[in-house]
């Protein structure tokens, strides 16, 4: 037998023990929440286009619904493992709870590698998936969305599948959707406008005028792009930007000290953030070896790309000017970071919180399928703004007033939400 | 304007054939005229010619005929005269001449038309058969009639042989013999030995040396007679005669025989033979199969290629009729000897298969070729001889530096010569065809034939923009076949020759010109899109593909992008056999790999350029042909295929995706039934080239699949000692070879299954990240557990992204049993299209299965590195594992031998090789392939840094050492490798830069001797690595190397130099 080997799942659940010791949680909510409510696991029978059978293997999880249906994403991987899955279904309950809306967590899978499917065989995967847990799923129950490898082409052929067996139109049934398909406005803005909407309210807090505030961005993709957009808006201003260089294979840093133009940049950008080096140089930018976004001297970092960027090594290479850094990508930073970032006594909008944008948005095209009433951008991103700030100011409050860093305060203020919804129900 | 011009050509040439014809009508009609005598025949003739001629009004005519003599009122002796005699059997009864009585503008013979002469010549051979057929009527009539007793027809006809036409008489007898002897007639094989030159003096001509002589004297005639008599007794009268009838058919064609299986015959003969044979098929004359087969190999060895592969293949396909309209393409001096070449051939006879198989399969209707013209392979020499440019073809010889610095001058010269005057006359002629539209220039060369489709590729094909008045047409036409010759004497092809002793062959290059597909869009040309397919894929990217399931590459635009592998850039991929599985499947990957840039011909510059697609789109979306089919649009991250109206160029963001043409159009079926039949009538697989205009698909080019050197099949040697073996492999091999591995990166999978924590898995990542960047490029490569690059649970591979692995030469992934389970492998495809384009190669490896060798022993327990190259990656010294081969083996390298053929490959300690095993074969030809890698790129390379240490000052600059290291220090420096130095530094900042700048003036001049010497253009040749006390102090980066277990840095004497 493999003896300890890494178990994401295991890891999650260190993870909520820590917070269930803080809240000193009693042991029926420990039992509960350590582990997913209901798990289905079930074959899916799907014939190939040379006419043979094949049998795929396929998950949902749903964690946690005590504050409303599940939610979370749906994954199509060769190796998919339950304990992934499980993992990630909780990483979810604690996601739309720190973001305060009334959902749970949920995530599902299908092993398979896409790679060795035609299209074909993709959708009649996707339907064979719908006809084996409908009975489970559903706009009030639980509500999957695109994950690792599915698309919004995927969504579309479930929800077809799902609204066929169940005979009506339920676009809640699934999120992710194309716009004009019961998609949501305003969804490719939500990440990166939360994160900026979050700093606003950090700024608030810290007595800084955002006019004042400059700023550095790692990564050019959808979430930089967008909160460099709602920054400006605010008055702040970019002086730095590094991006991925897929020719060159490593990342530049690109920099204007008397600010960056976002409209320009954009328009000398692929679709994946890369920004073309040489047309940069012939608009003035300077090319910086990619970590040099870190060493600006600016009041706010904002790592919008990969995870492990800020580490222990070169924590120590940010400026002293910095104030905020606020984690538009997904774990950006290592605890060893962590600990110079408390020392320095500078201010963090954790991922979990900073990005929860994405999530608010997901649970708005929900509520617009449901009504089958669809919003304009504005309201879209008014109510996002509202749905964020509250969601700021309720851990930052929690922080202040239990003593706890931003980080461990979203944690432990989202599990004790989730506890508080169960034990309400009498569930425990 | 220049539309029109070349009409109104065109119409005047119509009307120029036109009259010709009805002058042959006319004559025809007075020779049918029973009542004509001889004079009235001459005076009918001298009326009607002068019609038939260009200029008529001035054109005079006089026809001697028996005796007759008659001629047109203006007709005189002038310089400008035309003649051809009327033979009767050989002799002369008279002659047709015909004149211009004032100048006129030269033409090909004088003022005269060449079509004027075969005019004038046909007229002359149709009159002097209307009187022998008028004769032989005579004689037959009389014998017929003459005695009393009727004889059989057949002595008629045999009477009448004898007088006209004996040697006829000679062959048909033997003919009948040979047939009766072989319906088994006894009485025949008497007859059959006296024919034969055993039969006088058996004993004699055995023995002896010399050729037997025949003579046709009447003993033969005689004999024949016998033989007839016999006939007479087995076969019924119309049997008889009809043998003859058809044997005189046959016999018609002897003038074809003599002219194709005559070694001197030139092209120019050859065209006038075919030209009769038109004319005369099929009523006149008739070729049994075997007579048929042999003029159809000797047309295919004259015309076409030696090459016997080929010869085999398209003797089936092409028939005599199939060269009429290829010789009215080819250009060729005076006396020309050449041939096309294997380029030209390939493409005529793919499109003649699928000519043949357009009764079975309807698509092949709709496939068309470009209009194509060529130049035979001697235009080249004659090119060169007429220029004098002989010292040229010397420069071969050369020092290949000297080659190098004189080919720019070359490509001068040569652009700078004349053609000769038929070459011209060709090219306009071409031009004229083809019309005002983008020409390619390709070379079509006879050495290709000769050693295979490796040697293709190293010469130039030029496109040419062809627009502008015929004169500068012409121009822009002969400059670029000036560079084409010029590119034999390139630099790289004449290595290439070199190394493979091909210097001593004449270079014989035929020249293809022909119409670039496509259609004008704005100011440029280029077609919709454009690729290669092959009938084997050699990267499959799934299991469930297959290799026979083929493999398109194809791109917008010109298909230039799809040939050839980019750097920066990706072609889009289909296996015709399985078109729905896709390489890409989410839609960041299939953006990321989707084509960004198109090649194109800008009209207005003439130039060939590369462009953004989506500028291209932006402005000319619209207009451009059936885009619709070939991108989908990127909303909110979902991909939409489009429809033809339904795309807004201004703010949309296209995609290049295909997906249209494969799913709602024939198009991969197309591709892969070309694919099919070819290749079951090559019986090989091949490799096609293509582009479509919008409208039509057209086949460009086409050869059997060998797609490189590096993709050959290589021959697994049979007895491999097991400490000898790391591994064996049986399952999704490709073809190839890589030689000379010095470091095995290993991941062990058990070790790495029992990592607890994800910090540490990713370690492991990033820990191979920078060993990818330490180890010497292409010599390592990285083994490890299930899907490098797996985005989904690490656990089951190691987490890297493409440039954390894009030094090494192979990833291999291992799949190893657990319980009863055995993972899938990824096919490497988080970034398949990546390790294509960088020949990376890629293979997984089934250790548990029966048969297989997997030496975990060799891996597990040489000696590991990990911690001696980063100090700090010790802790992971369980899970990643490197080993230095050479130090590990005594020297020994590794080498992976991979043969998709048998689906196997096995992993081996070798002998260092500088020439890859010499009995490596190609297993499919049963040739054997010598790739010879010269070792000179380390030694001068090693040379040059010596005298670089020797000038170095260590007092001005502070340096302490000087090292050398990497692949010249190894001696395994290839023509692109950069030279590893490595210098500890004591100096100061000043001292620092200036040692940096006097080593970049090092580096920019070895740079330019390696781009002399190898054609490699890099910014620099050094890789300068400073060390200083403290790295020393910690070990730190490559401080590592000075002193290290394996591969240490060997430290040179500076200064030396100096002090002299």
């Amino acid at each position: 037998m493999v003896k300890d080997s890494y178990n994401p799942f295991k890891t999650a659940q260190e993870q909520f023990d820590r917070a269930a010791d803080m809240l000193d949680l009693d042991q029926s909510t420990r039992d509960l929440l350590r582990n997913p409510i209901r798990e289905f696991h079930f074959s899916i029978p799907v014939r190939m286009d040379d006419g043979q059978m094949k049998i795929f293997r396929g998950y949902r999880v749903q964690h946690n619904d005590a504050r409303g249906p599940a939610k979370g994403g749906l994954r199509f991987h060769p190796q998919e493992t339950i304990d992934t899955v499980r993992a990630l279904a909780m990483w979810m309950t604690w996601k739309t709870s720190v973001a305060d809306i009334p959902l749970g967590g949920g995530k599902g899978g299908v092993i398979c590698d896409p790679h060795n499917l035609s299209q074909n065989e993709q959708e009649r995967l996707c339907r064979g998936w719908v006809r084996q847990v409908y009975k489970n799923i559903g706009p009030t129950v639980d509500v999957p969305a695109p994950d690792v490898m599915t698309s919004p082409q995927h969504m579309l052929w479930m929800l077809d599948e799902y609204e066929i067996l169940r005979g009506e139109k339920l676009p809640g049934f699934i999120t992710g959707k194309p716009v004009g398909m019961g998609g949501s406005l305003g969804r490719k803005e939500a990440t990166g406008y939360g994160v900026i909407i979050t700093l606003r309210e950090a700024l608030k807090e810290l007595n800084m005028n955002p006019s004042d505030t400059t700023a550095s961005v790692q990564g050019f993709g959808n979430v930089a792009q967008y909160a460099i957009e709602l920054y400006e808006q605010i008055g702040g201003k970019v002086t730095c930007v590094s991006s991925w260089d897929q020719e060159d294979q490593t990342s530049y840093s690109f920099k204007k000290q008397d600010g960056v133009n976002l409209k320009e940049l954009r328009s000398i950008t692929n679709p994946f953030g890369g920004i073309d080096k040489k047309k940069a140089q012939d608009l003035g930018y300077e090319i910086l070896p990619g970590e040099a976004w870190l060493e600006q001297e600016v009041d706010i970092l904002l790592p919008a790309a990969l995870e492990n960027q800020i580490t222990g090594a070169n924590a120590d290479k940010m400026s002293k000017r910095v104030k905020i850094i606020a984690e538009g990508a997904n774990g950006p930073t290592t605890p060893d970071a962590d600990k110079v970032i408390n020392e320095r006594n500078i201010f963090i909008l954790p991922d979990f919180l900073a990005n929860a944008g994405g999530v608010i948005c997901s649970y708005f095209e929900q509520v617009q399928s449901n009504m089958n009433y669809f919003w304009e951008r504005d309201d879209v991103l008014s109510r996002l703004d509202s749905k964020m700030t509250a969601a700021f100011i309720a851990v930052s409050d929690f922080a202040k007033s239990n003593k706890l860093n931003m980080r461990d305060a979203a944690y432990v203020i989202s599990v004790n939400r989730v506890a508080q919804a169960c034990k309400d129900r009498g569930w425990v | 304007m220049n539309n029109k011009k070349s009409l109104d050509l065109l119409i005047a040439e119509l009307k120029e054939r036109a009259k010709e014809l009805t002058c042959l009508y006319q004559v025809q009609e007075i020779l049918n005229n029973p009542d004509y005598s001889e004079k009235d025949i001459c005076n009918g003739l001298v009326e009607i010619l002068p019609q038939g001629w260009q200029y008529p009004d001035i054109c005079g005519a006089r026809v001697s005929l028996m005796g007759h003599v008659c001629h047109s009122k203006n007709f005189k002796e002038t310089p400008w005269i035309q003649n051809a005699d009327i033979l009767l059997q050989n002799d002369r009864i008279g002659r047709i001449s015909v004149c211009y009585t004032e100048e006129r503008p030269k033409a090909d013979e004088g003022p005269f038309l060449k079509e004027e002469r075969k005019l004038i010549d046909t007229i002359a051979e149709r009159i002097g058969q209307h009187f022998l057929h008028q004769k032989l009527k005579f004689i037959f009539e009389e014998q017929k009639y003459a005695g009393k007793e009727r004889k059989s027809e057949w002595v008629v006809i045999f009477d009448m042989l004898r007088q006209t036409n004996p040697q006829l008489l000679v062959r048909l007898s033997r003919k009948m013999v040979n047939y009766l002897y072989w319906t088994g007639i006894k009485e025949a094989q008497i007859l059959l030995e006296r024919f034969s030159p055993w039969y006088e003096n058996k004993d004699e001509i055995l023995e002896e040396n010399r050729p037997f002589k025949k003579r046709i004297d009447n003993d033969q005639v005689n004999l024949g007679y016998e033989i007839f008599e016999i006939a007479e007794k087995y076969l019924t009268p119309n049997q008889i005669l009809e043998s003859i009838k058809k044997w005189t058919k046959e016999d018609r064609s002897g003038f074809m025989v003599n002219v194709l299986e005559n070694m001197g015959s030139s092209l120019q003969d050859i065209d006038t033979v075919l030209e009769r044979y038109y004319h005369l098929a099929p009523q006149m004359i008739e070729l049994s199969e075997a007579r048929e087969h042999g003029l159809k190999v000797a047309l295919i060895r004259k015309l076409l290629t030696e090459q016997s592969d080929y010869i085999s293949v398209a003797k089936h396909h092409l028939d005599i009729k199939s060269f009429k309209h290829l010789m009215k393409h080819i250009i060729y001096p005076e006396g020309s000897h050449g041939k096309l070449g294997g380029k030209s051939a390939g493409l005529f006879l793919a499109k003649q298969i699928l000519k043949n198989f357009e009764e079975e399969n309807e698509i092949f209707k709709e496939i068309k070729t470009p209009k194509t013209w060529y130049i035979s392979s001697d235009g080249l020499l004659k090119f060169i001889t007429f220029n004098n440019l002989e010292e040229i073809v010397e420069q071969k010889y050369n020092d290949i530096v000297r080659v190098r610095q004189e080919y720019p001058f070359v490509i001068q010269v040569f652009k700078n010569s004349f053609f000769s005057q038929e070459i011209i006359k060709g090219l306009l002629n071409a031009l004229d065809d083809l019309g005002e539209v983008p020409l390619i220039v390709r070379s079509s060369s006879l050495l290709e034939d000769r050693v295979g489709a490796a040697f293709a590729g190293k010469y130039k094909s030029l496109f040419i923009a062809n627009q502008g008045t015929k004169e500068e047409r012409l121009m822009q036409l002969m400059d670029a076949i000036a560079e084409v010759y010029a590119s034999t004497f390139g630099p790289d092809p004449i290595e290439y020759r070199a190394e493979n002793d091909l210097l001593d062959y004449h270079e014989e290059m035929g020249i293809m010109i022909q119409e670039v597909v496509g259609t004008k869009v704005g100011k440029f040309f280029f077609p919709a899109f454009a690729g290669v397919a092959f009938s084997r894929n050699e990267f499959r990217w799934s299991p469930r593909i297959k290799r026979e399931d083929g493999l398109i590459r194809m791109v917008p635009g010109l298909g230039t992008r799809a040939v050839d592998r980019t750097s920066n850039d990706y072609p889009i991929l289909i296996s015709p056999g399985q078109p729905q599985l896709k390489v890409n499947v989410t839609i960041d990957e299939i953006i990321r790999y989707s084509p960004k840039y198109i090649d194109l011909i800008n009209l207005e510059t003439g130039e060939f350029e590369t462009v953004e697609i989506n500028d291209i789109l932006k402005e000319f979306g619209n207009d451009y042909p059936i885009i619709h089919q070939i991108v989908s649009i990127l909303r909110q991250g979902h991909l939409l295929q489009t429809r033809p109206m339904g795309i807004d160029f201004k703010n949309d963001y296209p995609v290049t995706t295909f997906e249209g043409l494969i799913s709602r159009t024939n198009f991969v079926t197309v591709v892969k039934d070309i694919l099919d039949v070819l290749q079951k009538q090559y019986h090989h697989p091949v490799d096609i080239e293509f582009a479509h205009d919008g409208k039509n698909f057209y086949l460009l080019q086409c050869r059997s699949q060998t797609a490189g050197v590096e993709y050959m099949p290589v021959a697994i040697p049979p007895e491999i000692p097991p400490e000898k073996t790391i591994f064996t492999a049986n399952r999704f091999v490709s073809n190839g070879q890589i030689s000379n591995i010095t470091y095995i990166v290993y991941v062990d999978p058990k070790k790495y299954s029992e990592i607890s924590d994800l910090g540490t898995l990713k370690e492991v990542g990033k820990t191979i990240g920078r060993l990818n960047k330490i180890l010497p490029k292409r010599q390592f490569i990285l083994m490890g557990p299930g899907r490098w690059g797996s985005r989904g649970d690490i656990k089951l591979g190691v987490s890297v992204t493409y440039s954390e692995i894009n030094n090494t030469t192979m990833l291999i992934e291992i799949a190893r049993k657990t319980k009863d389970y055995v993972p899938d492998v990824s096919f490497g495809t988080h970034f398949f299209q990546d390790l294509v384009e960088a020949n990376i190669r890629y293979l997984p490896l089934y250790p548990d299965d029966h048969g297989n060798i997997f030496n975990e022993e060799f891996l597990v327990s040489s000696e590991n590195l990990l911690s001696a190259f980063l100090p700090d990656a010790a802790h992971l010294t369980d899970v990643i594992r490197v080993i230095d081969v050479p130090a590990t083996t005594n020297g020994m390298v590794l080498q992976i031998l991979m043969n998709a053929e048998v689906n196997k490959a096995v992993a081996m300690l070798s002998e260092r090789t500088d020439i890859t095993e010499e009995d490596t074969t190609l297993l499919n030809q049963g040739q054997s392939v010598r790739i010879k890698q010269t070792d000179v790129h380390w030694q001068w390379r090693l040379r040059n840094i010596e005298i670089l240490a020797a000038q170095l000052d260590p007092i001005r600059f502070g340096v302490k050492a000087f090292y050398i290291f990497g692949s010249v220090k190894n001696a395994s420096a290839g023509p692109a490798s950069d030279i590893d130095i490595l210098i500890h530094f004591i100096g100061n900042e000043k001292q620092k830069s200036e040692l940096l700048s006097w080593l970049e003036g090092w580096s920019l001049a070895l740079s330019q001797i390696n781009f002399l010497r190898t054609g490699y253009k890099t910014d620099g040749l050094l890789d300068v690595h400073i060390i200083t006390d403290e790295d020393i102090k910690k070990r730190d980066s490559f401080a590592i190397k000075i002193g290290a277990v394996s591969d240490p840095a060997r430290p040179l004497p500076m200064g030396t130099a100096l002090k002299k």
